[in-house]
């Protein structure tokens, strides 16, 4: 019984076409510099000489017109339903999707950016892993702490908007940060918010510009509310999203 | 690969090897052509060049139906010469087709098909829907049984080679 070389011998290609089988090849090869290389030769020769009779097959006049007729058989268009549901085409387009998602996220988290956006959500993660028992307990005013900041820590403008000013605290405390430098931390009984003032960040050109508006900076489920007056900002964080914060800032605008 | 008008003279010549007959060949090759532009009409186009060799072997095969049919295992074989290129230079595609057209189906298709080097081994398995033990069986076979009728037909000495007379 012939093994698989020899029935794919039997069957070798006349001409050697791209895309032949692995198998097809080593066979191939494997006979030419083998026992049975004047054999194969044999066979080669054969069927070359049959197929080129084979081309030279007379086609009549009135048949070679059907091969000029272009329009004979229309190429077949694929149409837009077949393309969608290639599964390239669906894994591309699912790729694609994924890759517009996290840069539109990208791009929306750093719309409202401003200098300082980076050190403000870095005291984002102060406010998550602090305990308020690391604060000096004080029951006061928030509004009042802006003369305790200055007098006892030198620090300059450290004062609470008006918007928190009202605010009952359970303590605070001024520690120094690598990155933010002075910061000066309270910590309210309304909803167990924390504030934080701290430097503002300058630009580019080393300038600070203070803005009057809020802006919304987030990490992990917690959610910051910056203003920057006097060189320093001021961040309400409170665990939420951004909805639980805006209420108490439209509050003191009505 | 898209199946444009410059694949057609291909089935025609498998037509003319399935048949043996050139008014025959025309019949199936063009009833082929013809469905295929009627698919196409119907927005159901011919998926690709395999199916118009598939629909022109059912034709073909239909058409000889009507004469007389050959069976297997009828004819001697002989082993390939190193002459037989030479020898079968001397035939015409009329002889050839003739001979490939009295042999049994399913070897008739399978020598139509492996010898207009068209096709790679996949597509010719595929075309015929049998496996490669089989498509070897029926083309070595067929080279024996067609080395043999050479031989008989077309005398081979040295170089030269006689045409010891017309089939």
């Amino acid at each position: 019984m012939p093994d698989k070389s020899e029935l794919l011998l039997g069957c070798a290609p006349i001409t050697e076409k791209p895309g032949m089988d692995r198998a097809m090849r080593v066979a191939i090869n494997h006979a030419r510099h083998g026992k049975k290389a004047a054999t194969f030769g044999h066979q080669q020769a054969f069927d070359a000489a049959i197929a080129k009779l084979v081309r030279d097959i007379p086609v009549d006049e009135q048949l070679a017109e059907w091969f000029a007729h272009e329009k004979l058989i229309p190429v077949a268009r694929r149409g837009w339903k077949k393309i969608v549901r290639n599964p390239v085409v669906i894994a591309i387009a699912i790729a694609l999707l994924v890759i517009g998602a996290v840069t539109a996220y990208r791009v929306y988290e750093h719309l409202n950016d401003f200098p300082g956006a980076d050190k403000a959500r870095r005291l984002l993660t102060v406010a998550a892993s602090n305990r308020s028992v690391l604060l000096d307990p004080l029951q006061t005013n928030a509004a009042a702490l802006s003369d305790l900041f200055f007098m006892k820590h030198r620090l300059e403008h450290y004062d609470v908007p008006a918007e928190f000013a009202d605010f009952k605290t359970l303590g605070s405390r001024v520690f120094d940060d690598d990155e933010v430098r002075r910061v000066a931390q309270i910590w309210a009984k309304e909803k167990r918010m924390q504030f934080f003032l701290f430097p503002a960040e300058p630009d580019k050109e080393g300038k600070v510009n203070d803005f009057s508006d809020w802006r919304f900076v987030e990490l992990e489920g917690w959610t910051g509310a910056v203003t920057q007056r006097n060189g320093v900002c001021f961040m309400a964080v409170v665990r939420g999203g951004e909805k639980d914060l805006r209420a108490y800032l439209e509050k003191k605008k009505q | 690969m898209a199946v444009t008008t410059k694949n057609l003279p291909q089935l025609y010549r498998f037509c003319f090897l399935m048949t043996g007959d050139a008014a025959k060949a025309r019949s199936a090759f063009q009833d082929t052509v013809r469905e295929a532009a009627t698919r196409t009409d119907a927005e159901e186009p011919p998926p690709d060049r395999l199916w118009f060799f598939r629909e022109a072997r059912e034709r073909c095969l239909a058409l000889g139906e009507q004469g007389i049919q050959a069976e297997p295992g009828m004819l001697e074989e002989a082993d390939i010469s190193s002459g037989a290129a030479t020898q079968i230079g001397q035939l015409t595609p009329e002889q050839l087709a003739l001979w490939i057209s009295a042999a049994p189906d399913p070897q008739r298709s399978a020598l139509a098909l492996f010898y207009l080097d068209e096709f790679t081994l996949t597509e010719l398995l595929s075309l015929l829907e049998m496996k490669a033990a089989e498509l070897s069986e029926c083309i070595c076979s067929g080279r024996r049984q067609f080395q043999s009728w050479l031989d008989a037909t077309v005398a081979y000495y040295g170089e030269e080679a006689y045409d010891a007379g017309q089939i």
